[in-house]
């Protein structure tokens, strides 16, 4: 990809070096300016149809336009990047990953992901265990994330609250979404019975649906002894005293309350029908996750407007759960009216091959439409983040992928990622290559014929 | 109209047992033999008694009367796994269905896949309708000598349930020894042997002196005479191991590390083996001690994890990196212990061929050099004249994501088509 400016200036190149620099620390100093225009690209804006000559324009992290060539104002002193040929797309969005807490390689005190002390856990905060230098990070911006939403296991009935990140910042503090509180971890199923081989509960479905009813009648109580003392306190009663906090309860309020989204891990048609059962009981808002047999109550989800974010793996089985794992379900979702989000569950699947997931649905039937938004809006708005991410469009983040052919092509490569106007990754870079396709923990070790191409 | 092209030849296809014993002919858009010639021009392959019995590679071809016609874009040999524990490790993955490691004791040279292959399970189905027709089925990764391989065809030509004999193209196809972290994690946990690479290395060298000396007992007792009294006793782990020293049976080395990979060369040499490396992770970082062995790699899965360490500097370019290098290499899915079950060797070779090999390449490594190394060539791997009619039908290039297999031929029958 070749970089020119719109004037002749070295001056400007000088300044957006600059520019870039900063832009973490003082965003504020160039609002409102063009810095950056991608151009020539097909654009698919997701929130309309694909561009064939495009332009993106973006300006302080965010995208300030986006059209058909010679149909924006480009502003002097913008930096072009000449993108013609290439394929540009939203940042990707993975609704259901454990990047950063599943650690990369791992060895067996490096897992955070399952605390299997307690099958309830809704105290506990993903953010606290993420590592943002596993380099699985750094491998899913080479397969084109930009925003995940980084859970606790499956091993607990309630596992913990989930991180909504950008793949970007050596912190924790600098991934999480301001705004954002993330959601709760929720599972069904097989995976947290395991507590019965240490003689503790659950050991069966029914125990899973009772503790989990449990924790929300709790909360429903606890919510409720909070607005007594409020309304107390708001009447003028100055003797009133208020409840004991409850680190356990108050992320579960906040379900209650429709501020939190519950990610629940459910394969069986049954246990997807525990799970709305649940939500229909105390009124909470449900994503499906991995939904192996969503397609067979897809009209129950359809009709409460419950979205799936959907796992493809590359043959059924490995669990019982499993079995019947089909690549038409997505499809079956699409037709049924069911928002479906395709994701990595990394590392079950890597992130570097994101776009694979929603390619595979395509296989299985779905629209190239739907996998687009599956990869994009879908799982946005599944986390509350549809007007920030998801689509091209002017005011949202500048979050956007330079693919080298079509979406879904088994030869296409990511050749750019890009959070918020900062290249976070970049193939034609041999460091970042290697995140890509892999050896980079022996990059230095590489024998020079051992270089490998696009 | 190519779509309806296929669509009307597959509608002659009222069942699979309707084309038990009849003549097909396969006509291809891009016909892929992987046998000498041109590859990707339009062809018919015409298919009597389960056999190939003739190859035309040439556009406009009529197939002769009396032929029930399936017709393809791409067509190509079926896929060959060169290393899998499929039909021993079951989709469920419940104790019920694993049977790919014995690891009760490191040494279990006397066990054979064969005796453990369902040839009914289901994963063998998902395969097959992903074009992949032949395995080489292994026991797992946790013993140090772990037993015996076979080769397999992932469908049968019966109507109904096949047998592990009818499957079987090589009932004992090789012996599998395990390097690096896994036996050692095994055992080690039981405070048994190995605890480490060293104690593995020990195992299987002193396993292999064993076999020599057992055969130069065997020998003496021969040229003293027949007194059964004095006749060494029998033992089945050596006798297996014979085989192998003799250079009847190859060896496969499963190794991940670069390190590993040379212990095997190590072992190969000093016995004088004729041996394969398996899985190979590590094997672009010492692709030049691997060719100057001249020994074949069995590499894959192209989309390992790189959870263990063994397995942390996994690249997608290494098939790439290793035919670059002039290995002979063929593409393997090895054992999984959780999901996806099993790997898919199509998939496999798709990620291979956009790192690096290429469609044609990754096709070839996937077909004719896998039926090569694994010494099938001769009824596997391409399509030519007396070679089983072992044949995959897509509707676009088979490794792009969005293709579709359309039809899967499996020694001359329709063992797969899509609906």
């Amino acid at each position: 990809m070749r970089f020119r400016t719109a004037e002749s200036g070295r001056l400007s190149l000088c300044l957006w070096a600059v520019l870039c620099a900063g832009i973490a620390l003082c965003p504020q100093t160039f609002a409102g300016q063009a810095t950056l225009v991608i151009h020539g690209a097909k654009l698919y804006p997701i929130s309309g149809p694909p561009i064939e000559h495009g332009v993106l324009l973006v300006a302080d992290g965010k995208i300030v336009a986006v059209g058909e060539e010679g149909k924006v104002k480009i502003p002097r002193g913008t930096t072009v990047e000449d993108a013609t040929g290439k394929v540009v797309m939203p940042g990707i969005v993975d609704s259901h990953s454990h990047i950063g807490i599943i650690a990369n390689p791992s060895a067996s005190d490096s897992g955070d992901a399952n605390e299997s002390s307690g099958p309830i856990e809704p105290g506990l905060r993903a953010l606290d265990a993420i590592d943002p230098a596993d380099p699985n990070i750094r491998m899913a911006t080479a397969g084109g994330v930009t925003t995940a939403n980084i859970m606790p296991g499956s091993g607990n009935v309630m596992g913990g609250q989930t991180a909504y990140v950008k793949l970007r910042g050596n912190t924790i503090e600098q991934m999480l979404i301001p705004g954002s509180i993330g959601g709760m971890k929720m599972a069904n199923g097989e995976n947290p019975k395991h507590y019965g081989a240490k003689d503790k509960a659950p050991m069966t479905r029914m125990e899973e649906a009772a503790l989990a009813r449990g924790i929300y009648q709790k909360a429903t109580q606890y919510k409720a002894k909070w607005e007594a003392y409020n309304k107390a306190v708001a009447t003028g009663d100055k003797t009133a005293k208020p409840p004991d906090r409850d680190l356990e309860l108050e992320p579960v309020v906040e379900i209650l309350e429709g501020k939190r989204v519950v990610h629940n891990h459910t394969h069986r048609a049954d246990d997807i029908m525990t799970a709305i059962r649940l939500s229909d009981e105390f009124r909470y808002r449900l994503v499906v996750h991995h939904g192996t047999e969503s397609c067979e109550v897809a009209d129950e989800l359809a009709k409460r407007h419950i979205a799936v974010s959907f796992t493809i793996v590359d043959s059924p089985g490995g669990k019982l759960e499993a079995m019947n794992l089909d690549l038409s379900c997505p499809a079956r979702l699409e037709k049924a009216g069911v928002k479906v989000a395709l994701n990595t569950d990394d590392p079950i699947t890597s992130s570097r091959l994101i776009l694979r997931q929603a390619a595979l649905a395509v296989r299985g039937g779905m629209s190239e439409e739907a996998a687009l938004k599956g990869l994009t809006i879908y799982p946005a708005e599944m986390l509350d983040l549809g007007d920030r991410i998801g689509t091209l469009e002017a005011g949202k983040d500048a979050d956007f992928v330079v693919l080298s052919g079509p979406p879904f092509g088994v030869y296409t490569h990511v050749l750019q990622t890009w959070i918020e106007g900062q290249k976070v990754f970049d193939r034609s870079n041999p460091q970042d290559l290697r995140y890509a396709t892999g050896g980079f923990g022996v990059a230095d070790r590489f024998p020079a014929s051992a270089r490998g191409g696009n | 109209m190519r779509r309806l092209r296929w669509f009307t030849g597959l509608i002659c296809v009222a069942s699979a047992t309707a084309l038990l014993g009849q003549n097909i002919a396969v006509v291809a858009d891009h016909l892929y033999t992987m046998a000498d010639g041109t590859q990707g021009g339009p062809g018919v392959v015409l298919i009597r008694d389960g056999k190939i019995e003739a190859v035309r590679n040439a556009p406009h071809q009529q197939p002769p009367d009396g032929y029930t016609v399936l017709k393809g874009v791409y067509v190509t040999p079926g896929l060959i796994d060169a290393d899998t524990t499929a039909g021993i490790s079951g989709a469920y993955n419940i104790p019920a269905d694993q049977d790919q490691d014995e690891a009760t004791d490191p040494n279990t040279a006397d066990v054979r896949t064969f005796d453990s292959f369902n040839p009914n399970e289901r994963l063998l189905k998902v395969l097959n309708q992903y074009g992949v027709t032949t395995v080489q089925s292994a026991p797992g990764p946790r013993n140090p000598i772990a037993g015996r391989a076979g080769i397999f065809k992932t469908a049968g030509t019966g109507s109904g349930p096949a047998t592990v004999e009818q499957l079987a193209i090589r009932q004992e196809s090789a012996m599998v020894f395990n390097l690096g972290d896994t036996p050692k994690a095994t055992y080690g946990k039981k405070e048994k042997a190995p605890t480490t690479r060293m104690k593995t290395a020990e195992i299987i060298r002193h396993a292999l002196l064993d076999a020599k000396a057992y055969e130069e007992k065997w020998d003496k007792w021969k040229k003293d005479g027949t007194d059964i009294s004095k006749q060494p006793s029998r033992d089945m782990k050596l006798e297996a191991l014979l085989a192998v020293v003799d250079g009847r049976l190859p060896a496969i080395f499963n190794a991940y590390r670069a390190d590993d990979i040379d212990t095997a060369i190590r072992i190969g040499s000093e016995f004088h083996l004729h041996y394969i490396v398996a899985s190979a992770t590590e094997g672009y970082l010492i692709a030049d001690a691997i060719r100057r062995a001249g020994v074949p790699c069995l590499t894959g899965p192209v989309m390992q994890r790189m959870e263990s360490l063994q397995t942390a500097n996994a690249t997608f370019e290494n098939p790439a990196l290793l035919k670059r290098a002039g290995i002979p290499i063929a593409l393997m899915t090895g054992y999984e212990g959780y999901v996806p079950k099993n790997r898919v060797l199509l998939f496999e070779a798709g990620i291979a061929a956009a790192n690096g090999l290429g469609m044609e390449e990754a096709l070839r490594t996937a077909t004719a050099d896998a039926a090569q190394i694994l010494g099938v060539d001769d009824q596997v791997g391409s399509l030519a004249p007396g070679k089983d009619a072992d044949i995959a039908l897509f509707d676009g290039d088979p490794f792009e994501y969005t293709s579709h297999v359309l039809a899967v031929l499996t020694s001359g029958q329709v063992s797969y088509q899509r609906r």
